[in-house]
């Protein structure tokens, strides 16, 4: 379980997160929505211990994440898909599959959670030896998302997968990433300014406004309350 | 020092002052001419060789701060530059002893402006470690033009110069070294007051704007590839009067007097000093001169061997310069500045919080 | 021809040493976009050690290894003590900072070391072979040196492309955030990479000091000529910057035959520029536009 607590973060003089908290539960989806310059790549980013709060906490499992480097973050089972994919593209396909478990000790476990990979995204087996930069939009979601899932992360977060993806995909890909979840007890945070999709796979959203948490509810409730939709998620 | 700086603004100056950039550096400058008159006085000839020495480097350097600081091109090779300034010179004293002065430095100018311009064009193409590269070539290379061309050149030994001599009117007893110094310092502040106006000028602010955001510069209509060329012609013209200076202020003219390590200590000076501001190429220059000295005697008063006590203040030079960087990122002009403004922040306190509490002692 | 024989030979003997010291400097500038150039000192440096160890009894091969340690040690140090607080400034920072430390490691060696010229001794033969009674072009030394200068770059190609601590080292720096939030010790790999290049321009002190006799600015042409050809090669490409130096060996070495050796900067210089005016990224440089 992953759980924040009175997150603030501020770059210069401008606040980006005011005060967050909600909690990520085990073997879930929890979604969070809002405009752009809400705050939600700040708050994704401090989690992985790329941007430093203010003050606020991250505790995984009870475990303090705030002041731990990104790497150290990455070796607790945090796995981050950044927003734009943030594959290697000098590297081959493969290569980036074996980034993500390389952490670990066990050689023969990496082989594992690799192939897994490969037979999670059929469309990357084929092209495992090919440079990374010769992928196409959506192969380099699967390669990212991919690359996380072989370091068996305990968390998993996910900024924006639907960014230039065809609606299509993006349903294939969420619906093996959701069969996943339950089976490895993942916790996903899920960071979406497509709501509506977001909140048919989600469990729990959070929604995000000028760095301000406005609403937690379960998804599904949050997709039926119109007012809410209107004010904050746009459709 | 602060009319060096550009943006500055000193309430004390009279409302004309602050109106005109020129009236105020003039008054500035006159003013500091007037001073170091004075100091080359009160100092003995053999200081007077050693203030010569700041003031060249001071030339050159600055002329780099328009390159480096405000146009933002790194150049390793200005050594080179001072060599041609050199050379010139002392070729037509060769062709002709009795040339005045004012001829020769002239002959400097334009030959370096002409190298300048050609380096210019080819480097303007070229960025970061680049430009780098090429102009540590240069530095490398041309030296070995004298040496293969010894006949017009001298080779190895070089060119002898013969150092300016005082006029008469001066006095029987008047030093050729303050003559130097004079003539150096005269040099130097014509150089700076040149330079001040052209960094607060327009030329100087579309130096900024190209060294900063080439992009934007272009959507502005500024042409870059031109403005970095000029760059390149003034702080070469600048080496090249440096160079000219320096073969008279050395009396020989050889290619040893010009290795990588004096391309390489113009550019440090520079940045050590406080890149970007006139007054930190001054700074830069004393520092070149004055450390050897003050090391030097350092060296000499504990006795060490020859071959310690000859390296002591280069490898103090590069503590200086590794420390610097570390410590004071922004150069010591930026340090000073920066001691300035706490100063004035604690002074400022004292003034509200001591009457209150008038003789509380120190806790 | 003949003598066109033997200029090629020491150009390709030459270049393999300014080929050392080109993909050390590319080594360091992919990883942490910085040009060492106290690179060359540093390499004069650990030869005065190696030089100072076998003249106190040390046999030759024990002293060439302490040499190629102390290169990685120093490259190590450099990183973690002098580059790591700069890599965040701006460039020039670290312009100044790395020719801060070329001219106190030129002052150094000679406080320590002496200041007169020293011969260091080849381990092979300099003289050339024969083979049947004909004059071969090349000698013993020779083999040596373009034989260790290959042998340590298949050994550092094998490292970077076939084991996973090279694939560590190529995501640290290729793209360091992507690295970290992938749980590699970026700031670990660097100080390797540092490592590393160092060992590369120890190996190319070693070989050039029995040509160019030991003292403290022995490699500062060295440094020149091997960043000439890095950079001719592209700076970002390791192929690249062995073609530019092997290419830089060779011009030097037709020029200062045929022409004059005074005249072999110059040609290099020419050579550069005319590479530059065609290509202003060199030969295998990308085309993105990096801000420097």
């Amino acid at each position: 379980m992953l759980e924040v607590a009175e997150l603030t973060v501020a770059y210069g003089g401008v606040v980006a997160l005011d005060d967050v908290s909600f909690s990520v539960p085990e073997g879930a989806i929890t979604a969070v929505l809002g405009a752009n310059g809400a705050g939600k790549t700040t708050l994704v980013r401090t989690i992985s211990g790329l941007v430093r709060p203010r003050h606020g906490s991250v505790l995984l499992d009870g475990a303090e994440l705030v002041g731990r480097s990104p790497e150290s973050i990455a070796r607790l089972r945090v796995a981050h898909v950044p927003e734009g994919h943030g594959i290697v593209s000098e590297l081959s396909v493969d290569e980036n599959l074996r980034l993500g478990g390389l952490w670990r000790r066990d050689r023969a476990e990496q082989r594992v959670a690799v192939d897994e990979a490969y037979a999670l995204f059929p469309p990357l087996a084929a092209r495992r030896r090919g440079p990374a930069s010769g992928l196409s939009g959506g192969e380099r979601q699967m390669l990212s998302i991919g690359r996380a899932l072989a370091a068996r992360p305990a968390v998993l977060l996910l900024d924006e997968p639907s960014l230039g993806l065809a609606t299509r995909l993006l349903a294939q890909i969420m619906e093996r990433l959701g069969s996943l979840v339950a089976e490895r007890k993942l916790s996903v945070l899920l960071i979406e300014q497509n709501a509506r999709s977001a909140l048919s796979v989600a469990g729990q959203a959070v929604v995000l406004s000028l760095g301000r948490v406005v609403v937690i509810d379960e998804a599904h409730r949050l997709a039926g309350d119109e007012a809410l939709r209107h004010a904050y998620l746009g459709f | 020092m602060s009319a060096l700086a550009d943006d500055t603004d000193d309430e004390s100056l009279g409302s004309a002052l602050r109106r005109s950039t020129l009236l105020r550096h003039g008054v500035f400058f006159v003013a500091l001419a007037a001073v170091l008159l004075v100091a080359t006085y009160l100092v003995s000839p053999f200081h007077d060789y050693e203030i010569a020495g700041v003031a060249i480097y001071t030339i050159a350097a600055a002329g780099l701060t328009v390159l480096t600081g405000a146009n933002g091109q790194i150049s390793l090779g200005h050594g080179a530059l001072m060599m041609i300034g050199a050379y010139t010179t002392s070729v037509l004293l060769q062709w002709r002893p009795g040339l005045p002065m004012i001829v020769t430095l002239l002959g400097a100018v334009v030959s370096t402006g002409l190298a300048g311009s050609i380096i210019g064009v080819a480097g303007a193409r070229l960025r970061g470690p680049y430009l780098a590269g090429a102009t540590l070539a240069l530095a490398v290379a041309l030296p070995q033009i004298p040496l293969h061309f010894a006949g017009v050149f001298g080779g190895n030994q070089g060119l002898n110069v013969a150092s300016p001599t005082a006029p008469a009117a001066l006095g029987a007893d008047f030093p050729n070294e303050r003559w130097l110094a004079w003539l150096c310092l005269a040099a130097a502040l014509v150089t700076l007051f040149l330079l001040a106006n052209l960094l607060s000028s327009s030329v100087g602010r579309r130096l900024r704007t190209v060294r900063d955001n080439e992009v934007a510069a272009r959507l502005a209509g500024v042409d870059v590839a031109r403005t970095q060329v000029l760059a390149f012609v003034i702080s070469a013209v600048c080496a090249g009067l440096a160079g000219a200076l320096f073969a008279y202020w050395v009396s020989i003219t050889s290619p040893t007097g010009f290795t990588l390590t004096l391309s390489l200590q113009l550019l440090t000076a520079v940045v050590i000093g406080g890149l970007g501001s006139l007054t930190g190429a001054v700074w830069g220059s004393i520092i070149l001169i004055y450390l050897p000295v003050l090391t030097g005697d350092l060296a000499s008063n504990l006795s060490l061997s020859s071959d310690v006590a000859n390296n002591v203040p280069l490898a103090i030079y590069g503590v200086v310069l590794v420390v610097a960087m570390l410590v004071f990122p922004r150069g010591l002009q930026g340090a000073l500045v920066s001691l300035a403004r706490q100063l004035a922040r604690v002074i400022r306190m004292r003034g509200t919080v001591l009457p209150a509490v008038p003789s509380a002692p120190e806790q | 021809m003949r003598a066109f024989l033997i200029y090629t030979v020491d150009g390709v003997t030459n270049g393999m040493v300014y080929a050392a010291v080109a993909l050390a400097l590319v080594m360091i500038w992919r990883a942490t976009r910085i040009i060492n150039y106290a690179q060359g000192a540093m390499a004069m440096f650990t030869t005065y050690i190696a030089f100072f160890v076998i003249e106190h009894g040390t046999p030759f091969w024990l002293g060439f290894v302490i040499a190629l340690a102390a290169g990685l040690a120093l490259g190590a140090v450099t990183e973690r003590v002098l580059v790591r607080p700069v890599e965040s400034r701006p460039a020039l920072s670290a312009v100044i900072l790395t020719l801060g430390l070329l001219i106190f490691l030129e002052a150094l060696a000679p406080m320590l070391f002496g200041a007169q010229v020293q011969s260091f001794p080849a381990p092979f033969s300099r003289i050339d072979l024969t083979a049947g009674g004909t004059q071969l072009y090349f000698s013993r030394f020779d083999i040596f040196t373009v034989g260790s200068v290959l042998c340590v770059m298949v050994l550092l190609f094998v490292l970077f492309q076939r084991t996973t601590i090279g694939l560590r080292m190529r995501a640290a720096a290729f793209n360091p955030e992507i690295a970290r939030i992938l749980g590699i010790r970026v700031g670990r790999m660097l100080t390797l990479g540092w490592a590393l290049a160092a060992l590369l321009g120890a190996l190319a002190g070693l070989l050039a000091a029995p040509v160019l006799f030991l003292y403290p600015t022995n490699m500062d042409e060295v440094l020149v000529f091997g960043f000439t050809g890095a950079i001719i090669g592209g700076l970002e490409s390791p192929v690249g910057a062995v073609v530019g130096a092997l290419g830089v060996g060779l011009a030097l070495s037709y020029v200062s035959g045929f022409l004059g050796s005074d005249l072999a900067p110059l040609g290099s210089l020419l050579i550069l520029m005319a590479v530059l005016m065609i290509r202003p990224r060199g030969l295998f440089g990308m085309t993105r536009q990096r801000q420097v």
